[in-house]
């Protein structure tokens, strides 16, 4: 790195006490580099500005509290480094592509922090404003020389360091440029259509390093250098002998750099920095409300355009609707693209596998949901029906078990099936006769029918629709006096768990409480040789993190084989209500991918525990498929 | 030498072109996958509009079969071009060289389990139309049990993208008609309703049944789909639908629910298409060559389509279309097989 000279008067007072190495003075090459940087510098602190005084006052001060609580703190400390710069969650999945993407962001980061390092040790000057003026030497190997016969074992192990990192990101630069040809080879089988600015600061990037390889190998000799720049340098020197030209290559250097930093803030490459606003965001629970502005803005520019969501997108079974994925949504926002917007925002399925999976952990979705707020949420609806709906409640008389008498009394379970399990009957009969088997004392909450949970109207952004019925169902489980709550619909789960602030009630899923009832015995279920193999529903696992239990409880029945993709990877099975748009031809090729990718074992059953995904599943699939409360009836005792 | 024709499917379509093809002088073989002719039509007790027995119209159907070459219980095992004509090897072994095939392979019923709302398969007192003419000739279902309110469901399966089918099945609506009519002849204390989104009463006396249906039976019909459908605990069904014309949610109670199962292309028929490599259209049913002039053509030179597997018809339009490919048979042969009608041999038989 060598000093990039802003103010060439200043900088002219080399100071006279450095022994080992000669600093110089100004050269008109940094040009290019200072433009840039001071460009792409002024850009992100007005956009900085822009997002903090676009959040309201409460996100304001949930924010900067957040980075005061130390556990907050520690956590910001340690997303940063394994987010930013190490992409452990891509490492997690593709090794390679973890490799070539921390190589990159990791060994840059050290390139520059070494640089610093170098400087405040070799000439510690130009640190202080009073004495070395305000200079500053970036490109140190251009600037900075050791003066002959003064080599010394510190500043070797500095070369040996910087030669080192410099290898490392170009093996990351080279994978890049690898994967642009054949991207599979790095686990991606599709890839994102880089826009303009995306290329010039693509290309700039892949350039960037090869040219500083080049340039501090033509001065290797002068300013010192490793193994790398130092064996560059010999060879430069064998083919063009004693008298090397090096100034065309530090130029193309700096404007290079430039170049990138000027075309950063209209590219993808803006992530470098705005995830670190975005996992600080992200860790003090800031949510989008809005589908542009501030924390939205934040998350749109955090957003690296890696295409990670591309192969996760379930839609993506169609090369044609790869134009819906995540990584597209967020493109035409960055460019107030509102036609592309709103059409993209509701053909999702809501699946969340595109956030679970994304790098950054982009909440694609919420942006989504706060698109579709935009334009739903103020619609008119009749609400009519939440008074005159009959919220009655039908206790099951139930013969009681003497021996189980004693357990069952301090405990009265509310069964709330939903509208889906309405229309999946064999769910609600399986339901009752693992409630009666197991002499649980129940009060079927929606047996006339009840009103809607939320969670579709919270998907489909009408927030407002959504709060008048839960309202409607929360003075309906409060009149009930019972403290658990047991559902057989995931979509209802979720909003019960986190909307609902059901203080002082146990909200459990029926995987969950069957579970439950398994452990304390009062469900005796028997193992048989059946080959099961389980879907994670969308809204269960990702959801709202439900993955063993189901399983622990399947283990217990029958030999459960592994499907293609699971837990967080698992395969939305198409029917989901998420989606507003998307046609039926279209989900039905989704259900057919989920079901081939659900059935590579051979499994005799497909056990899930959600109607929708039941049903969606039942109308294509050839192998049987099966609810978890009936597949535990089928194997009761 | 006479032509071979060859027709897959001895429901009625296939039934009626070979007594046509046989009588215009080719050598018929028909090879039918089932152990029995007549395909569903063996399996209904009456027809609308009228009321005429099943078994009458077959008997008719299976009478004008003399001559014609019937392999039951018989799958086709390849089926490949050879020359002019078609090399076809069944599953019993025989051989044939078919100058022209006829595909006839009709329609399934919709499985009703798949609409997993309404609990056919899960409550023990939801059948289907078919299950209900099985009623009807037998007299044996244990579902039925001297019901006193009996819902009919129309379009189940069909008009239903969810359940994978955009299209209407032509027949649902005149039988669920027909069976209400039957059902309250049979329990005349019994109330009757029928959900339905349209009445697609296009044929002719459908009106006249409608009527009938109305006035001189006292069904009642409400224009809604029914959404959920569950158990009481006495046995009987909760049904809940929409009254569109009142706008009104509506819950009734039954002892009785009748599904319409619609039509889908056949299975073992999309078998066939697949040897012979036919293409299908979005709906699922056969491609046929134009849908105004050509219909029992497919685009593939030699086979010929018939019935409904070319999309949903009743058994008259059925019929009609079978006679239709017949002569669209014969003008083929004589155009490809000049030779076949030899004027010399036909006028030593024909004098």
């Amino acid at each position: 790195m060598m000093p990039a000279n802003i103010f060439p008067i200043l900088a002219a007072q080399a100071s006279p006490e450095v022994i080992d190495r000669i600093p110089s003075s100004y050269s008109h090459f940094v040009i290019p580099f200072v433009a840039g940087i001071t460009f792409f510098l002024v850009w992100i602190f007005v956009g900085l500005i822009r997002v903090l005084t676009q959040l309201n006052h409460d996100d304001r001060m949930q924010f900067w509290t957040s980075l005061l609580n130390p556990i907050t703190a520690g956590k910001n400390i340690r997303d940063l480094f394994c987010d930013c710069l190490f992409h452990t969650k891509i490492w997690q999945r593709k090794p390679l592509l973890g490799y070539m993407h921390s190589a990159i962001a990791f060994g840059w980061f050290m390139l520059i922090v070494l640089g610093h390092i170098e400087v405040a040790l070799f000439v510690p000057k130009h640190l202080s404003y009073g004495e070395g003026g305000l200079f500053y030497p970036i490109f140190y190997r251009y600037f900075v020389w050791i003066r002959p016969g003064h080599e010394t074992l510190r500043g070797a192990f500095f070369f040996f360091l910087m030669d080192f990192f410099l290898l490392y990101v170009l093996t990351g630069i080279g994978l890049a440029m690898f994967k642009r040809f054949r991207s599979i080879v790095l686990g991606m089988r599709h890839t994102t259509k880089p826009s303009l600015a995306d290329r010039v600061a693509l290309y700039s990037l892949w350039m960037i390093f090869p040219l500083r390889l080049l340039a501090e190998s033509f001065t290797a000799d002068l300013s010192g250098g490793s193994f790398l720049t130092l064996g560059m340098n010999h060879l430069l020197h064998f083919l063009f002998g004693d008298k090397l030209y090096f100034q065309p290559f530090w130029w193309a250097y700096s404007i290079c750099l430039g170049t990138f930093f000027a075309a950063m803030p209209f590219s993808r490459y803006m992530h470098i920095l705005t995830e670190v606003l975005w996992i600080l965001f992200r860790n003090a629970g800031l949510k989008p409300s809005h589908p542009r502005k501030g924390v939205a803005e934040a998350e749109i520019y955090a957003c690296s355009s890696c295409g990670l969501c591309l192969d996760a997108c379930p839609m993506n079974v169609q090369k044609k609707n790869l134009k819906y994925s995540s990584v597209y949504f967020i493109r035409f926002l960055r460019r107030h693209n509102e036609r592309k917007i709103a059409e993209i925002a509701d053909k999702c399925l809501m699946c969340d596998k595109c956030h679970a999976l994304c790098p950054v952990s982009v909440d694609a979705p919420a942006l989504r949901r706060a698109q579709r707020q935009t334009t739903n949420d103020h619609l008119p609806y009749d609400y009519s029906y939440l008074d005159t709906a009959p919220v009655k409640l039908h206790e099951a008389a139930i013969p009681r078990h003497p021996e189980l008498d004693s357990g069952s009394d301090s405990s009265k379970v509310l069964y709330f099936a939903g509208c889906m399990s309405h229309l999946t009957p064999r769910i609600i009969k399986a339901v009752e006769e693992l409630f009666k088997k197991a002499g649980t004392e129940y009060v079927f909450a929606d047996r006339e029918g009840g009103i809607c949970c939320g969670r579709p109207l919270l998907l489909a952004g009408k927030k407002e629709a959504a709060a008048k019925t839960m309202d409607a169902n929360k003075s309906m489980i409060k009149a009930s006096g019972c403290k658990t709550l047991v559902l057989s619909c995931p979509i209802c789960y979720k909003v019960f768990k986190e909307e609902y602030n059901l203080a002082g009630i146990r909200v459990v899923h029926y995987t969950q409480y069957f579970k439950e009832l398994i452990d304390a015995g009062k469900l005796n279920v028997g193992k048989s040789g059946e080959k099961i193999v389980y879907h994670d529903p969308c809204e269960l696992g990702r959801g709202c993190n439900v993955y063993e239990e189901p399983r622990t409880v399947l283990r217990q029945v029958g030999d459960l084989v592994k499907a293609g993709h699971e837990y967080d990877e698992s395969i939305c099975c198409g029917g989901s209500l998420g989606s507003l748009t998307l046609s039926q031809n279209d989900r039905r090729k989704i259900t057919d991918a989920a079901i081939k990718d659900l059935t590579i074992a051979f499994p005799e059953t497909i056990v899930t525990a959600c109607p929708l995904c039941l049903k969606t599943f039942s109308e294509r699939s050839t192998v049987p498929v099966k609810d978890f409360a009936e597949v535990l009836t089928n194997h009761c005792g | 030498m006479r032509n071979n024709v060859l027709i897959i499917g001895g429901g009625p379509a296939g039934l009626e072109a070979s007594a046509n093809l046989q009588r215009l002088g080719y050598n018929v073989l028909l090879v039918e996958h089932s152990n029995t002719l007549g395909g569903h039509l063996g399996k209904w007790d009456r027809l609308f509009p009228s009321g005429t027995p099943a078994s009458g119209a077959l008997d008719k159907l299976l009478g004008s079969m003399d001559g014609v070459k019937c392999f039951t219980d018989t799958e086709i095992q390849s089926i490949n071009r050879l020359g002019k004509s078609y090399n076809v090897i069944l599953s019993n072994g025989i051989t044939v060289l078919a100058d022209a095939v006829l595909v006839v392979t009709g329609f399934d019923l919709f499985q009703a389990e798949k609409k997993e709302e309404y609990g056919y398969g899960i409550y023990d007192h939801v059948i289907t139309n078919a299950d209900l003419e099985q009623y009807f000739k037998t007299g044996l279902d244990a579902r039925i049990n001297a019901p006193r309110k009996i819902g009919f469901v129309h379009c189940v399966g069909s008009r239903d993208e969810k359940s994978g089918c955009r299209s209407c099945s032509k027949v649902c609506c005149a039988t669920a008609v027909k069976q209400a009519c039957e059902m309250k002849a049979a329990f005349p204390d019994a109330q009757i309703y029928c959900f339905y989104m349209d009445l697609r009463m296009f044929g002719r006396h459908y009106e006249d049944m409608y009527l009938e249906a109305q006035r001189d039976y006292g069904i009642r019909f409400i224009r809604g789909r029914v959404a959920e459908v569950s158990e009481n605990i006495d046995g009987s069904l909760s049904v809940k639908a929409e009254d569109t014309v009142s706008s009104k949610p509506l819950k009734v109670s039954l002892d009785l629910l009748v599904l319409m199962a619609g039509m889908r292309p056949s299975v073992s028929g999309q078998r066939i298409g697949s040897l012979l490599g036919m293409q299908n259209e979005k709906d699922g049913y056969f491609e046929v060559l134009s849908e105004i002039t050509s219909q029992q053509r497919s685009p593939i030179p030699g086979i010929f389509l018939a019935g409904a597997a070319t999309g949903p018809k009743t058994l008259p339009d059925t019929l009609a279309d079978a006679r239709g490919a017949a002569t669209q048979i014969d003008k083929y042969l004589s155009d490809i097989f000049p030779k076949a009608k030899d004027l010399k041999q036909l006028i030593k038989t024909a004098w």
